[in-house]
């Protein structure tokens, strides 16, 4: 009796939760020519991703202020909306259904691969077209002609990391480490598939869940096999704890990821004397490179009072297209809209866009170290 | 065989964490029947304050992590004090209401502090100790000997003092304990503080060992309370072998199923409770009402 109470309680929480939701967020008519563009934004902003979710919303946050300062797209102002996906693919689909039943006629993000994979499918069928900051090769496997990247897939970072270290360096002892999660599992084939054309096998293929905290077990395996580079495929907070639990365990050899390891997340969590050294394979090394980053760089600090970095950055570019694309589109959605933005040639901070039929626009990276607690261009 | 020691040090300090988060669910379960569901949340609350302490007002560790146990039992208290109308009345209710109160503080924990999180520095900048080629990080004793301390402390408390007869006595039997002229709410009030507090504890040292987000409570909640049920719920010495136990399972899964460990970990411990429910030390199976 006492259980069934317990149910009946919990469901009609539920439905409370549920019926709170429903009522104000009718159809409304997405295709509206007047009032404002209503653009989702979609990200973890509570949870261990949430530093991403952050710096995106900031990127985004900062090119729609421009837009809307110089008198938004063809007159009307665009509405920029911030969704928390909480980093949960769930929670990433029941958004995908809101911001559809809502009227938003485009969506950036979400950073996190594992999420945007969940929710493509339903923002193909609901002709939104998303721009996502994540990087995983099965987001070009999903196959969605609504789907693109404001960077380049795991295979283009991994395959310069790879040819920067084992063509460049000469080095053939690596060992690997990666999650099991959406991103790590992208970086994990892209790496091994870059070694194995270059006819290197790693000394150690190791796999790690996504909210593990101990690697004592993993790393101790690997400090007996020597490496002299050990890969990371995880996200920032999970590759700082694994750098300084290596450390910790008398590790000396040199780390090397791709953009998560470039953040000063990663840094701060693996302390900045752990991290010194390692090689990161990015394409938004840091904010001098270019005339234009230096003035993203400066309207960022203005406006946030932080330095910007690789995700601001991608996030800046993503929402650039899609705002070009709406100008030169007139403002149209669902499917001209998308193909408007398959068409914009850009030269954004991260290089020159131009899409292919798989929704990804850039396809080179540079290679910078962490020197000092900073992540520099390397020297070669 | 270096790998193996290797790995029970790495388990055995996260291990020491989760027995501290066991015993505040031990404790609260074991006077008041009831699982505080808030009790990860308040572990959250209890690592922020304790880093807010050490690295913005600059005030010693030590010192940092007493005042963030302070705050955070009084924290404690103000939830049984919202719940206490319904004790004896809707224990259902009850739960849920721990429940909301884990939602409240999630929320306000992103309010206060944001969402991101942040790094803390480990106190002890002493370098690992190396022994045999095993190495053990100091910070790691530190841990172990503050659990260990906390332990001794909250034994001593139940069987010396008469607050913590009292408390025992309203475990047994709280109608009887009410006939005898013990006050059952302050009883209740005192567990809740006490449990609040040793979740602080469990967040602060965890800190400096992990990443502070919002998300920190969520894992170390699941994991403590895994261990309590793993050495007996209610138990005092249950929850220190279930969370020493947890910890150093958890360490070898990792190491030898790599992606599947967590499916692993929980499959071990079904297993173990199903062959004895009561867990380890348990005298009582959770009450199936």
């Amino acid at each position: 009796m006492l259980r069934f109470r317990a149910t009946a309680a919990i469901f009609s929480v539920a439905l409370i939760a549920a019926g709170c939701s429903a009522p104000g967020s009718g159809n409304e008519d997405s295709g509206s020519t007047d009032g404002p563009i209503k653009i989702a934004l979609v990200d973890a902003q509570s949870g261990q991703l949430s530093s991403l979710g952050a710096w995106e919303l900031k990127g985004a946050r900062l090119a729609v202020d421009e837009w809307n300062a110089q008198g938004g797209v063809n007159g009307r102002q665009i509405q920029l909306d911030v969704f928390d996906d909480q980093g949960d693919p769930t929670v990433g689909t029941n958004l995908a259904r809101k911001i559809d039943s809502e009227g938003y006629i485009a969506m950036v993000g979400t950073a996190e691969s594992a999420v945007t994979i969940a929710m493509a499918p339903l923002l193909k069928q609901a002709e939104i077209p998303n721009i996502t900051s994540g990087q995983s090769p099965g987001l070009v496997a999903v196959g969605s002609d609504f789907l693109f990247l404001n960077g380049p897939t795991s295979t283009t970072y991994d395959e310069t990391l790879a040819k920067h270290i084992v063509d460049g360096q000469g080095i053939k002892s690596i060992a690997m480490i990666t999650n099991n999660g959406g991103y790590g599992k992208g970086e994990h084939d892209a790496f091994l598939k870059a070694l194995q054309a270059r006819n290197v096998t790693p000394l150690a293929d190791q796999v790690v869940t996504t909210d593990q905290k101990d690697f004592s077990a993993v790393l101790t395996g690997i400090r007996q096999k020597n490496p002299k580079v050990i890969f990371l495929g995880a996200e920032e907070v999970e590759s700082g704890l694994i750098v300084k639990q290596a450390r910790d365990l008398g590790i000396t050899a040199t780390f090397a990821g791709a953009a998560p390891q470039g953040t000063p997340v990663f840094i701060d969590t693996a302390g900045a004397r752990n991290a010194e050294g390692t090689i990161v394979s990015s394409p938004y090394l840091s904010n001098d490179i270019s005339e234009a980053s230096k003035k993203f760089a400066a309207a960022y600090k203005a406006k946030f009072n932080e330095e910007a970095e690789l995700h601001g950055a991608k996030a800046y570019d993503g929402t650039q297209i899609l705002l070009t694309a709406l100008k030169t589109s007139n403002v149209a959605t669902g499917k001209p809209l998308a193909d408007a933005i398959r068409a914009t040639k850009y030269e954004g901070l991260l290089g020159s866009f131009a899409f292919d039929r798989t929704g990804v626009g850039i396809f080179e990276t540079s290679i910078g170290t962490i020197q000092g607690g900073q992540l520099v261009a390397a020297g070669s | 065989m270096q790998v193996t020691l290797q790995t029970i040090i790495g388990g055995v300090s996260l291990g020491a964490v989760y027995a501290l988060v066991a015993l505040g669910f031990s404790l609260v379960y074991r006077t008041m029947g009831l699982v505080n569901f808030a009790h990860g949340n308040v572990v959250t609350v209890g690592a922020y304050l304790a880093s807010t302490f050490y690295l913005s007002t600059r005030l010693p560790f030590a010192l940092a992590m007493i005042v963030a146990i302070g705050v955070t039992g009084l924290i404690g208290l103000v939830i049984e004090r919202v719940l206490r109308p319904l004790e004896n009345r809707d224990f259902d209710l009850m739960l849920i209401g721990t429940i909301g109160f884990g939602i409240v503080l999630d929320a306000l924990i992103i309010m206060i502090w944001g969402a991101t999180g942040r790094a803390v520095p480990s106190p002890v900048p002493s370098p690992p100790i190396d022994l045999f080629g095993l190495r053990i990080r100091t910070y790691d004793l530190v841990v172990l000997a503050i659990a260990a301390v906390a332990t001794v402390l909250l034994v001593l408390f139940l069987s010396r003092t008469k607050q913590g007869a009292a408390m025992q006595a309203v475990a047994m039997d709280h109608e009887a304990a009410t006939a005898v002229g013990i006050h059952v709410g302050r009883s209740n009030a005192t567990a809740f503080m006490i449990g609040a507090g040793l979740a602080a504890l469990a967040g602060g040292l965890v800190g400096p060992l992990l990443y502070v987000s919002p998300a920190l409570g969520g894992a170390l909640g699941i994991k403590g309370f895994a261990a309590a049920i793993l050495g007996g719920f209610g138990s005092i010495p249950g929850a220190i072998v279930g969370g020493l136990a947890i910890g150093i399972l958890d360490s070898f899964t990792a190491g030898h199923f790599q992606g599947y460990s967590e499916l692993v970990t929980f499959l071990v411990f079904t297993v173990i409770i199903m062959i004895r429910p009561t867990g380890v030390f348990g005298e009582r199976t959770v009450n199936r009402a």
